[in-house]
């Protein structure tokens, strides 16, 4: 584990993507992979399942954890602000540290080519972990 | 995939918001984090980047799979609102693992329904690998199941 940020991870995104990640999940949900039903919904167009856009804070994650998978005790969580759509690339930055006590607490942010924030997500690391 | 699903589970369900029970066990599944699994989820999705252990992607992907099952299908126009993950240890790829998914709250907000599922992941020794959270906005509301 290192005391830099996390590093800043990108994910682009198409629909290729996304009707890959619903085989890969068995998530057909018509908002992901109907373009007409979504045409119809409040997005206008299909959207990404939330894990695909917060992949590339799990990429992040482990990357700067220096392991295969967060340290035990590592708790995520992300709220879902912004529809991910096709042709978006999401990246992943932190945004804040806060070291002290047992846990090191970071919040980081995946937005999206506009600068819009997608996904917030705040992690809570065990300082022994480091 | 690591969790099969039979060509018989229906894609969406029709199970409506009245029909949540706080506290209900949902259902139980048994899944591999196989290597294919943990390898196109540990870098871009997809692209396989080898690894000894299951990245984080793995467990929306068993879970949303484990869920399927337990609905007979996911919602239809369901939109993700919050996703929370507590990591135990490590697991490496190969691991059986058992997933199991309750009720965990059913709400109204601001006219959205909403319904939250709890689950955990636990190793062949019971040992609690991942619990988490993940929040839905549910196509219907209260009353109109």
């Amino acid at each position: 584990m290192s005391d830099a940020p996390l590093p800043a991870v990108e994910e682009p995104i198409d629909q290729e993507l996304i009707d890959a990640y619903a085989d890969l999940a068995g998530d057909y949900n018509p908002l992901h992979v109907d373009p007409e039903a979504a045409a119809r919904s409040e997005f206008g167009g299909t959207i990404a399942h939330g894990p695909v856009g917060l992949q590339a804070f799990f990429r992040s994650l482990v990357a700067w954890s220096g392991g295969a998978a967060p340290p035990a005790g590592t708790e995520v969580r992300a709220t879902f602000l912004r529809p991910v759509r096709p042709g978006d690339t999401i990246s992943c930055h932190e945004r804040e540290r806060t070291a002290g006590g047992e846990r090191l607490e970071i919040a980081a942010e995946c937005v999206n080519q506009d600068a819009a924030t997608v996904i917030a997500v705040r992690a809570a690391v065990p300082a022994a972990a480091q | 995939m690591g969790l099969e699903i039979d060509a018989g589970v229906p894609a969406l369900t029709r199970v409506g918001f009245d029909r949540f029970r706080v506290g209900e066990l949902l259902g139980t599944a048994r899944a591999t984090v196989d290597a294919e699994l943990a390898s196109g989820l540990a870098g871009p999705i997809g692209e396989r980047t080898e690894t000894a252990a299951a990245p984080p992607g793995v467990f929306p992907v068993l879970f949303l799979r484990a869920l399927r099952l337990a609905l007979s299908g996911l919602p239809d126009g369901g939109i993700l609102a919050r996703f929370e993950l507590d990591f135990g240890e490590p697991l490496a790829v190969g691991s059986e693992v058992e997933i199991s998914i309750r009720v965990g709250d059913a709400y109204e907000r601001r006219g959205r329904a909403y319904v939250v599922f709890a689950f955990e992941f636990r190793d062949a020794a019971g040992e609690l690998a991942v619990a988490g959270r993940m929040v839905t906005v549910w196509p219907d509301g209260p009353g109109q199941g």
